[in-house]
């Protein structure tokens, strides 16, 4: 099959490779049907993610048709369409149990090397390094998905492959990123970063009762997607201070949550975003936390600093001072997705959302090592990729 | 209830009677008087052999006075089963076939479990024990027999917590003749004690509550190249699997 391979920074390569197959009996087999790229990738590409080896395939957004299962799968058959959630999961483990998904005990084969750098170690994730497993990624024909009776979300008849591609990550992150905000009624968000993650935690915001949201980013297509979404926007490029602005737009008292829907990869053209830049790319930090710092400032007094951007390693002058004096709520994860993926195809089937909205590209397995860049450097007034791994010709 | 750690002195009573040992000096000694010797032996003369004569005196010194290492390890996992379940996954060597990885176990007629830790270069880290004392869902506490690597332990099942299930706690202490240098040697052939016991307890875990070891060996991947081939030694994704595993592996 044909497989997008990582082979270094910002090198990748379609390649041909060897079809997956069962290798323990709770797995399955899926025939991918669509596919795409997440922000998150974007941090494999730039080489920021520990662990990766050249010859992983990428990739944890997929869905597709299953055509095989282990002995001990009984919920799945050959033939049903199925997304799948980028984390795995037991279902047995105490964390598990909880409904804390992506931090299942029993699904990383390599937790030892998680537990140097984190103490204990999360769940298992597709296509994202070999601390966190491994495991072989879905930008590709074929996928094998363990812990099969426990991840893949079955979908019915009448729902089309891009209306429900996104709960693979993004819907439920977006979604699990509003629910970490506590939002009560009366309640103004104010969210960093308009990218896909972003985009569904508007919506998802207003679908729990937000009063307003605000979002903030500075390319033009996001903040317009954003006040399609019912945000009022601000272009950081073009506001003197971001914190007061967000003061001057809530009547002095400040957002009650702060979302951070950008990560590692934050961009300023600032002295601490200098500094931070400088920093990474000597390696002598990981991340680059500027969002993080803002949003600690910004948010009211008692407030909620909502995390789903990912982060990897050490941060650099958090303003805990502020933080702690301003005694604010800390809502972080990896998403617990099976937690969210029923709920969320209800709300799809219920017509309240079609998360298609964020789609702006489509291409071939050929094309995706152009799309990273293309993704990363915002041209084309790109948001989302999605990849059809069987296409021939140029989609539309 | 405590778990017990302290397993006496009897690893270390047997050499009270041999001169104190101070391993930093004793290594400076073999470094040195090997270092001496070879260089003594280059020159290729009689000078030379008095002190490569010298040298080796001196590392033989060294080496005679490098104590046994005494080492403990101390493991402790909690897994969503009843203890009794647990008692009976570890005390049956069956059962560790499904999880273990770098220990073989062959059950002897005398009851005696002779293991394996570690092979390779023509040359295998053996054990054997016997289990000295027990308690059916409480602990099982074993000790090595007489000429096998020395070492001995106990492992309880405890009660977690809530509805947690059980503390697995292993703790073992492992005695190394010629210390430090044998400790080296073994780890060539092992990971080490430490990571041997963590990595098949958390491997018993995932049996014991997912029914499977969660895997990636035998997965698609694309060119790996030599420093991809590197990086999988390096993270420790070449080591063979489980026999179940390999077994299930081959019938497919």
């Amino acid at each position: 099959m044909k497989a997008l391979c990582y082979q270094g920074k910002e090198k990748l390569r379609v390649e041909t490779v060897d079809d997956p197959k069962i290798l323990n009996p709770r797995d399955a087999i899926v025939r991918i049907t669509r596919s795409a790229i997440c922000g998150s990738d974007l941090h494999i590409y730039d080489g920021y993610i520990p662990t990766m080896e050249p010859g992983d395939i990428l990739g944890h957004e997929f869905m597709g048709e299953v055509v095989e299962v282990g002995s001990k799968v009984e919920n799945l058959k050959a033939g049903d369409r199925v997304v799948v959630p980028f984390t795995i999961a037991c279902g047995n483990c105490f964390y598990c149990k909880q409904q804390l998904w992506s931090l299942c005990d029993n699904s990383n084969p390599n937790a030892w090397i998680a537990e140097k750098m984190y103490g204990y170690s999360p769940s298992g994730l597709f296509g994202y390094s070999h601390m966190l497993g491994g495991y072989a990624g879905g930008q590709a024909q074929y996928a094998r998905v363990p812990f099969a009776d426990v991840g893949p979300l079955k979908i019915p008849e009448g729902l089309s492959d891009d209306q429900v591609l996104f709960l693979s990550d993004i819907f439920p992150t977006g979604y699990m990123a509003a629910e970490n905000c506590e939002i009560k009624p009366g309640d103004v968000i104010a969210i960093w970063g308009c990218g896909p993650v972003g985009q569904f935690a508007i919506r998802s915001a207003y679908l729990l009762g937000a009063e307003k949201v605000i979002a903030i980013d500075r390319f033009p297509e996001r903040l317009n997607l954003a006040r399609q979404g019912n945000a009022d926007v601000i272009n950081y490029e073009e506001v003197d201070d971001v914190i007061e602005e967000l003061k001057w737009m809530t009547g002095g008292r400040g957002p009650d949550a702060c979302i951070d829907a950008v990560g590692l990869e934050a961009h300023s053209n600032t002295i601490p975003g200098w500094y931070d830049t400088a920093k990474q790319s000597m390696r002598l930090s990981f991340d680059r936390p500027l969002v993080l710092r803002q949003a600690i400032q910004a948010c009211r007094k008692g407030g909620v600093v909502s995390i789903p951007g990912v982060y990897g390693g050490f941060l650099d002058k958090i303003p805990f001072g502020a933080a702690m004096n301003k005694a604010l709520s800390f809502r972080t994860g990896q998403t617990h997705m099976m937690r969210y993926m029923q709920p969320l195809l209800q709300r799809i089937e219920n017509g309240e959302i079609d998360p298609s909205f964020v789609i702006t590209h489509r291409i071939r397995m050929e094309d995706i090592p152009n799309a990273y860049k293309m993704f990363r450097d915002k041209q084309a007034h790109c948001i989302k990729v999605v990849i059809d791994p069987w296409a021939e010709q140029a989609a539309a | 209830m405590t778990i017990t750690t302290d397993l006496g002195t009897d690893l270390s009573r047997g050499d009270a009677n041999k001169k104190p040992n101070n391993t930093k000096t004793a290594a400076a000694a073999v470094v040195t008087g090997g270092g001496l010797a070879a260089f003594g032996l280059s020159r290729r003369s009689w000078a030379g052999l008095g002190l490569a004569a010298g040298g080796a005196y001196l590392a033989y010194h060294g080496i005679t006075r490098i104590g046994p290492y005494i080492g403990k390890v101390r493991v402790s996992y909690t897994i969503h089963r009843s203890p009794e379940e647990l008692y009976n996954l570890v005390r049956n060597p069956q059962t560790w076939s499904e999880f273990a990885q770098g220990i073989e176990t062959n059950r002897k007629e005398d009851g005696e479990l002779a293991l394996v830790l570690g092979q390779g270069l023509g040359f295998k880290l053996t054990s054997g024990i016997r289990i000295t004392d027990e308690q059916p869902g409480s602990y099982i506490a074993w000790s090595s027999v007489p000429g096998a690597l020395e070492h001995r332990g106990v492992v309880h099942f405890k009660p977690a917590p809530g509805d947690r299930g059980t503390e697995l706690s292993v703790a073992l202490e492992y005695k190394i003749p010629a210390g430090t240098f044998t400790q080296a040697l073994g780890m060539l052939y092992g990971q080490g004690p430490e990571p041997l016991v963590r990595e098949n307890l958390r491997r018993l875990k995932q049996f014991a509550e997912a029914g499977e070891i969660p895997t990636t060996t035998g997965q698609p991947t694309g060119t790996r190249g030599v420093r991809g081939s590197a990086l999988r030694i390096l993270y420790r994704e070449t080591k063979a699997q489980p026999p179940q595993q390999q077994a299930r592996m081959a019938g497919d």
